[in-house]
């Protein structure tokens, strides 16, 4: 990990798309630098949390959705069921605990020092029991929805439950994108690189007519990765001044005098590494933002639904 | 001209100078090393400025497109004195005097270098969501805050204090912003029977983090009936103490639906009513599982004796079974002949020629001789060949005794006493005994004429006693009276203007009862043609509410809170209320 990290770079290297990815010893299969979040201090020896332990919570999410069917179905209350039966009691019981506990996993993830398993484990648990609690929270309705607290609770849960299983989706499917679109070369490196060639291009501006180099000017001035929400998640930025300077450089090329072709076409090259190296970089960028965008209503969510959570048990004994 | 030129360099607190003198037309200033001053920096033209000479002093221009400042103002011209301060992008010149035999002197210095490019870069990018206006935690506070404002707070206040004003004004419209947050925490439709008074939660959850109390509804239904008499019966002390101590929402659920008052699961009923054969022995009551299976065969309770009167439970196994004694004989069978009768034109009796529905049309109105028997035996009322013109009271044996009576005493006032045997009675009927010879005294001739006379009203081949049973008990010429059942299932109700659709054939053999005494209602394996489980796909649902009631308005109020039970009450399955109907004449 740490020779990745500090791995130099050079411009030499000529990073474009058909390099080949860097050796496979450098890396693992899936770089723990590349995760975030939950992941991050996870085992050295990658095990996926969704296959944690052959599976061990889902087991257990299976086992819990089998018992509270069985608990439905067992139950045979006068009138329709609902709620307030026993089976009924017994799942909410279960249920709020459930929300309770899979919140405290917010919590959990940022305690880094404290040993209470490890965190491949509290995500694999907090998926798959997450899932469950779709079923067991249902069957806890009897199916009785309306325009009230109650159903706004649920509609709540199935929203966080509806998210978290994007994020599981986006667990799954970008850090894979995000290794191939690395080719092993992290997000400062290719900082460093498009620093490096700023420099380079403006030295190499030095020589060349002024209507190149303020196009490279602004390249190298108004370079930006990331920025706004939009930016970050689409990784479209129409006014890159690096594709315009590319695009400009091209056009000035054709007319340029003799002896400063040999300097445009340097320049030519450069640009082409830094809008390549700049393509990456936002690719990154926005395979990160999705990774990380559904957080951002997973979790306020979840905390309308804690709310929700305390309204629905305050109501329903408040009113017995 | 010529011109001195310095070049300074800062390194932390030093400052380097180089200072070169340059002999030129004209001095100009840019990026492009063919310029009198090299301005190295890539914001920098390749020509930016030229410094003249003229007349009228030095001049500075801009050439191209590189910005140019004079003492801080943007220009393209401009005259210069010592002391001026120039900027060409990102570089200063600042003149001072010439020293002699110079046209100009002037400073160069680079005052905003270009800053490290990856600082630059870093600087510039803003990567990571949390860089964004976006907020995890902003949002959770906010989204949590208002939720508990909403459905916690709002609704408690509006609960406490918004419902105090249980004025029916208030009520009525709902409450405003109040009614709306007590509406979300409603867990369900509402019943519709208590909708009107449902926005004040109040009504009912009189105190908060406490079930509803019973007290609750018997603001309304204090005088709701028992299941139970609150005192006799045999054996249903246990029974009696379990439904005091049941709860009205053990049977009765709230906020479940428009219709879904009244739980109607047959469980509920048969939780207690599987065992108490065991519970309560001594009532007689049977165990009953879910209809039709496990329900019992029916019971009907027909009359034992009508003179006590006194009653008894029969099952309907089999049919036909002559176990009702209702102080009559009468067969069914023939009065529906389907030749009909002579009096009726020949036209067959029906079933609803006598058996008229009550207005609601559930049962049927008592039977009586004079609405339904009397247009065919009028003639049962007269007794020409002794009583000329004269009609007897139906159902008035001291009636029948004094008009008769009251004929040989008016016969003897008029003629005396007869002498010879040659009376008005002389002529006997076929069979009767021969008269006794008649007494001389008036009196006792009245006593013997009235005798004759009434056993041949009282015949039991065509007189009184064809249809009607004696009572010994009071006499020779007494009618034993009449009892018939309206109501053969008191713990249970049937409608009839629900089976209207059912011919009355389908279900009463009454063209085969030859007695009175048949008992002409159908058992279960009637019912159970159209009639199925609770659960029945292809017969009509059917649980215990379909024919039984729970409270029973005759058996007294089902919570102590009005008055005492009713005075005498009797078992719950041999009450009888609205069952029985004396013979009315």
């Amino acid at each position: 990990m740490s020779r990745t990290m500090t791995r130099t770079v050079s411009r030499t290297a000529m990073p474009a798309p058909a390099e080949p990815a860097a050796p496979a010893v450098d890396r693992p299969r899936s770089d723990p630098t590349e995760v975030t979040g939950p992941l991050r201090d996870r085992p050295t020896r990658h095990q996926s949390f969704l296959v944690y332990e052959h599976f061990r919570f889902l087991k257990i999410a299976v086992l819990a959705v089998v018992v509270s069917i069985v608990l439905y179905a067992v139950d045979a209350p006068y009138g329709t069921r609902y709620g307030g039966t026993w089976a009924g009691y017994t799942l909410g019981t279960v249920g709020a605990l459930l929300i309770l506990w899979l919140l405290w996993f917010g919590y959990r993830k940022r305690s880094y020092l404290k040993d209470q398993g490890n965190l491949v484990g509290w995500l694999s648990a907090h998926v798959y029991l997450g899932l469950a609690l779709l079923v067991i929270a249902t069957l806890h309705t009897g199916f009785h929805f309306g325009w009230n607290i109650h159903t706004l609770a649920y509609g709540l849960m199935c929203l966080v439950i509806a998210s978290g299983a994007f994020g599981v989706y986006c667990y799954v499917r970008y850090p894979r994108l995000m290794t191939e679109n690395r080719h092993g070369v992290i997000l400062p490196q290719m900082l460093g690189r498009i620093a490096g060639l700023d420099d380079e291009l403006r030295k190499a501006a030095l020589t060349v007519d002024d209507r190149t180099a303020a196009l490279i000017e602004r390249s190298t001035e108004s370079t930006a990765i990331g920025g706004s929400l939009w930016q970050q998640l689409s990784g479209h930025y129409p006014n890159c001044a690096t594709a315009a300077a590319l695009s400009g450089v091209d056009r000035i090329a054709r007319g340029a005098a003799p002896e400063q072709e040999a300097a445009m076409r340097q320049i030519r090259v450069m640009l082409d590494e830094k809008a390549q190296l700049l393509a990456r970089a936002r690719r990154d960028i926005s395979y990160k933002a999705m990774m990380d965008i559904w957080l951002y209503f997973h979790v306020p969510v979840s905390f309308a639904l804690l709310a929700a959570l305390l309204a629905h048990v305050i109501s329903v004994f408040y009113l017995w | 001209m010529q011109a001195e030129i310095t070049m300074l360099t800062r390194r932390g607190a030093a400052t380097v100078r180089r200072a070169h003198q340059v002999t030129s037309d004209s001095i100009r200033f840019g990026r492009g090393t063919d310029n009198e001053v090299v301005l190295p920096d890539i914001r920098v033209g390749l020509s930016a400025a030229v410094l003249h000479r003229r007349p009228e002093g030095l001049f500075i221009e801009q050439v191209g497109d590189t910005p140019l400042r004079h003492n801080g103002s943007t220009i393209r011209v401009a005259q210069l004195n010592p002391g001026d301060v120039i900027q060409i992008g990102p570089y200063e010149i600042a003149l001072s005097a010439p020293p002699e035999g110079l046209d100009a002197a002037f400073s160069v210095e680079l005052v905003q270098p270009m800053g490290d490019a990856m600082q630059r870069l870093t600087r510039q990018s803003r990567i990571g969501l949390e860089r964004t206006h976006l907020s995890k935690r902003r949002a959770s506070w906010a989204l949590f805050l208002a939720l508990i404002a909403l459905c916690i707070a709002a609704p408690i206040i509006a609960y406490e204090y918004g419902g105090k004003a249980r004025s029916p004004t208030v009520v009525a419209s709902g409450g405003g912003a109040a009614g709306v947050s007590r509406a979300s925490w409603n867990p369900g439709e509402l019943s519709n029977q208590h909708r009107y008074f449902a926005k004040d939660c109040g009504t009912c959850h009189q105190s908060a983090f406490t079930e509803v109390k019973d007290s609750a509804c018997m603001t309304c239904h204090s005088g709701i009936g028992n299941h139970i008499a609150q005192t006799g019966g045999s054996g249903l002390e246990q029974v009696r103490a379990r439904l005091q101590q049941s709860r009205c929402a053990d049977c009765h659920v709230e906020h479940r639906g428009i219709n879904s008052l009244v739980i109607r699961e047959g469980a509920l009923c048969i939780d207690c009513h599987r065992s108490l054969a065991e519970t309560a022995p001594k009532a007689g009551i049977l165990d009953v599982g879910d209809f039709p299976q496990n329900h019992p065969q029916f019971r009907a309770t027909v009359v034992a004796n009508p003179v006590a009167p006194t009653f008894t439970k029969v099952s309907l196994e089999g049919t036909l079974q002559p176990a009702d004694h209702p102080g009559l004989h009468f067969s069914h069978a023939a009065h529906l002949v389907p030749q009909g009768f002579p009096v009726l034109g020949y036209k067959p009796l029906g079933c609803a020629d006598c058996h008229k529905p009550e207005p609601s049309g559930q049962g049927f109105q008592p039977i009586t001789f004079k609405a339904d028997c009397q247009r065919c035996h009028y003639e049962n009322l007269t007794v020409d060949a002794i009583l000329p013109g004269k009609v007897l009271p139906h159902g008035d044996d001291k009636g029948v005794a004094n008009m008769v009576e009251g004929f040989y005493a008016s016969l003897v006032v008029e003629r005396g006493v007869p002498q010879s045997q040659n009376s008005a009675v002389e002529r006997r009927l076929p069979g009767a005994a021969a008269s006794a010879p008649l007494p001389q005294d008036a009196r006792a001739w009245v006593k013997q004429k009235t005798r004759e006379a009434l056993a041949i009203i009282y015949d039991p081949k065509r007189g009184c006693f064809e249809c009607h049973l004696p009572d010994s008990s009071k006499g020779p010429f007494r009618v034993a009276p009449v009892v018939m059942r309206t109501r053969f299932f008191p713990a249970a109700r049937f409608d009839h203007a629900k089976h209207a659709a059912v011919s009355c054939d389908d279900c009463h053999a009454a063209r085969q009862a030859r007695s009175s005494a048949d008992v002409l209602i159908p058992g279960k394996e009637r019912c159970v043609t159209c009639h199925g489980t609770e659960n029945a796909s292809f017969r009509a649902q059917s649980t215990c509410l379909t024919c039984h009631i729970f409270h029973r308005q005759d058996l007294g109020p089902m919570r102590k809170t009005v008055g005492l039970p009713a005075a005498g009450a009797r078992e719950a399955d041999l009450a009888l209320p609205t069952a029985t109907t004396g013979a009315k004449p």
